[in-house]
């Protein structure tokens, strides 16, 4: 029992180490290998006019404001979002342009602070990560120091063992899904992009 | 957006009765009973617990996608091979995608994919034999070269490259392939028809790009780490000479004439223009897009027109193609396409020009004359290579 929960403990510790290691020195809390852009840039997505005029006028358009909302969500699949995007521009007629331009500044917007708060939420997972790999490890050392004491008392060895058989746990838990959340922010990037290349076509 | 979240915190609040049991992939908020801010933890519970029912989020989207292109190809394959039976003006494009391990044949008829194959892992650069009866893709973590029968569309056979082989050339015959080994810093020299390793040749660190001169004469690999473009003797296969080139070199293309050769630096974020006689950089393409920082713009995939007139350019995660007035070296136009654009292949008639889109997941259909993009193909994960049939 004893070897196996250090060996769980050095296990957790060996991992948080790793993901420690930053690649990108500005970022130290950035668990992911994927690069961490802060922004999308409005050029990298979006080659048509101008958004300057329109900047939060569609937060004032309900039916812009709605639609933005419903295509912001991943849960709506793609397919179904570009047909929306399509609908909505097709029965715009004189406004096309226009509610185009604020159909996107709105995803931009939308789209842009989902991803902000996946990367902040992310970099605060590292940082409790690294607080659960401190416990873990002093806590640790406090079964040994216990487990060898004279008289032994089991049902604190019992108790701590449990402790650090959850912590071990959950620590290893949010490892795994760390690496799942590390893809969110290019699914993100993906939907802005090809929303807005729907509209772009629409556009012309 | 309102609803969904509404729906997982009302989850949430089932479970926060039960005792602390973390379930696999639901880690974040409610098993840890220490939260200090639950509502900010509920928030990215709801992401990674949402997307973690169906694996990575990313791969579980366009495999919805994709499935259901699949599925109905199942009903158009015999469709789509009566046409290419048929002598149709279709050409067939294969791509490589370097993360699902596929490659996908898109036929330039319909546009739509007509079979996804497996091969093997990270496939990168793709060619066809000039005789078009096979394509030839490098699989670099498997350290060998595949080939695949363009009748049948399965792997036939296999060919001796070095230790992950990225990017490949073939002389004007089809009969020597030399190919780019990233790991061990040398080109491999393969005889095609007897499909055995003939050779080595030892260049700079991590090679990458390579082509070879119209006359078959001079072989260019690029050198990723030393920034430099290689020439390279074919008959004595010695380098004859290195030309400085910006940072990170990771393309080389030949004018159709000879005149000019240029070079893609990734990171430098220029194209140089080489006097191939001269061995000298006599003109810098450079490229600008207001509202980018520099660092977006990665020149990586050129392709030419035969008439050496215009040049196109692909620029990574500025997202776009560069079309460049190869007399003036100036960028006329840039054409939004998908997201990291690397490589590109024209059609043989040169109607079209097709470009491989690394994060969008999908190919790019420009109308060269119109210089417009006119289509978008959804393919296979991390799209790297493509290849049309002569």
């Amino acid at each position: 029992m004893r070897f196996r929960i250090v060996a769980i403990a050095a296990l957790a510790l060996a991992a948080s180490s790793a993901a420690s290691r930053a690649a990108d020195p500005r970022y130290p809390d950035w668990p992911c290998t994927q690069a961490k852009v802060p922004e999308v840039s409005l050029a990298a997505v979006w080659a048509g006019p101008p958004l300057d005029d329109v900047q939060d006028k569609w937060k004032d358009n309900a039916k812009v404001g709605a639609l933005v909302s419903k295509l912001a969500a991943r849960k709506t699949p793609l397919d179904d979002a570009e047909k929306s995007v399509k609908e909505f521009l097709a029965s715009s007629a004189s406004d096309k342009t226009a509610n185009a331009k604020l159909l996107f500044a709105g995803l931009f917007d939308t789209l842009n602070a989902q991803r902000s708060s996946v990367m902040n939420g992310l970099e605060r997972v590292t940082r409790k990560q690294r607080e659960a790999a401190d416990r873990i490890r002093d806590d640790t050392i406090e079964l040994q120091r216990l487990q060898d004491a004279t008289p032994r008392d089991d049902s604190k060895v019992d108790a701590l063992s449990n402790q650090l058989i959850w912590e071990t746990r959950i620590f290893e838990d949010r490892r795994k899904v760390v690496r799942f959340v590390c893809e969110v922010p290019t699914a993100i990037d993906q939907r802005l992009f090809a929303l807005g290349r729907v509209i772009q076509q629409e556009m012309e | 957006m309102q609803v969904e979240m509404s729906i997982v915190m009302r989850r949430s609040r089932c479970r926060d009765g039960a005792p602390p049991l973390p379930l696999a992939g639901e880690g974040w908020g409610e098993g840890i009973s220490a939260t200090k801010i639950p509502q900010e933890e509920r928030a990215l519970s709801r992401i990674a617990s949402h997307d973690a029912i169906r694996p990575p989020p990313q791969a579980g989207e366009v495999k919805t996608a994709r499935g259901r292109t699949l599925r109905m190809l199942g009903t158009a394959l015999p469709v789509a091979l009566a046409l290419v039976a048929a002598p149709a003006h279709a050409f067939i494009a294969y791509v490589s995608n370097e993360k699902s391990n596929t490659v996908t044949v898109i036929d330039t008829d319909s546009w739509t994919v007509t079979k996804t194959i497996k091969v093997g892992q990270r496939p990168r650069g793709i060619d066809f034999t000039r005789d078009g009866k096979f394509v030839m893709v490098a699989v670099g973590d498997d350290d060998t070269i595949q080939v695949i029968d363009a009748k049948t569309q399965g792997i036939v056979d296999t060919l001796p490259s070095g230790p992950d082989p990225e990017l490949f050339a073939q002389d004007a015959a089809g009969k020597v392939l030399y190919v780019a080994n990233e790991n061990d810093n040398t080109v491999t020299v393969i005889d095609l028809e007897k499909r055995a390793r003939i050779g080595d040749i030892q260049v700079g660190v991590e090679p990458e790009g390579m082509t070879i001169s119209p006359d078959g004469k001079t072989l260019i690999n690029t050198s990723e780490t030393t920034n430099m473009a290689h020439f390279i003797d074919t008959n004595s296969r010695q380098i004859v000479a290195n030309v400085l080139v910006d940072a990170r070199p990771r393309f080389a293309e030949f004018k159709h004439d000879s005149s000019e050769l240029w070079v893609s630096s990734e990171i430098g974020g220029t194209v140089s223009i080489i006097d191939p006689k001269k061995h000298e950089v006599i003109g810098k393409v450079t490229f600008e897009i207001p509202g980018l920082r520099r660092e977006a713009i990665q020149p990586v995939g050129i392709g030419m027109t035969k008439d050496d007139k215009t040049a196109f350019i692909a620029l990574g995660p500025a997202n776009r193609i560069a079309v460049v007035d190869t007399a003036t070296r100036k960028v006329t136009k840039y054409l939004l396409v998908g997201q990291r654009v690397w490589h590109m292949a024209f059609t043989p008639d040169e109607k079209y020009l097709l470009t491989t889109n690394g994060v969008s997941n999908d190919v790019s259909v420009i109308d060269v004359a119109a210089q417009k993009v006119i289509k978008t193909i959804q393919v296979g994960e991390l799209p790297w290579g493509i290849a049309i049939a002569p």
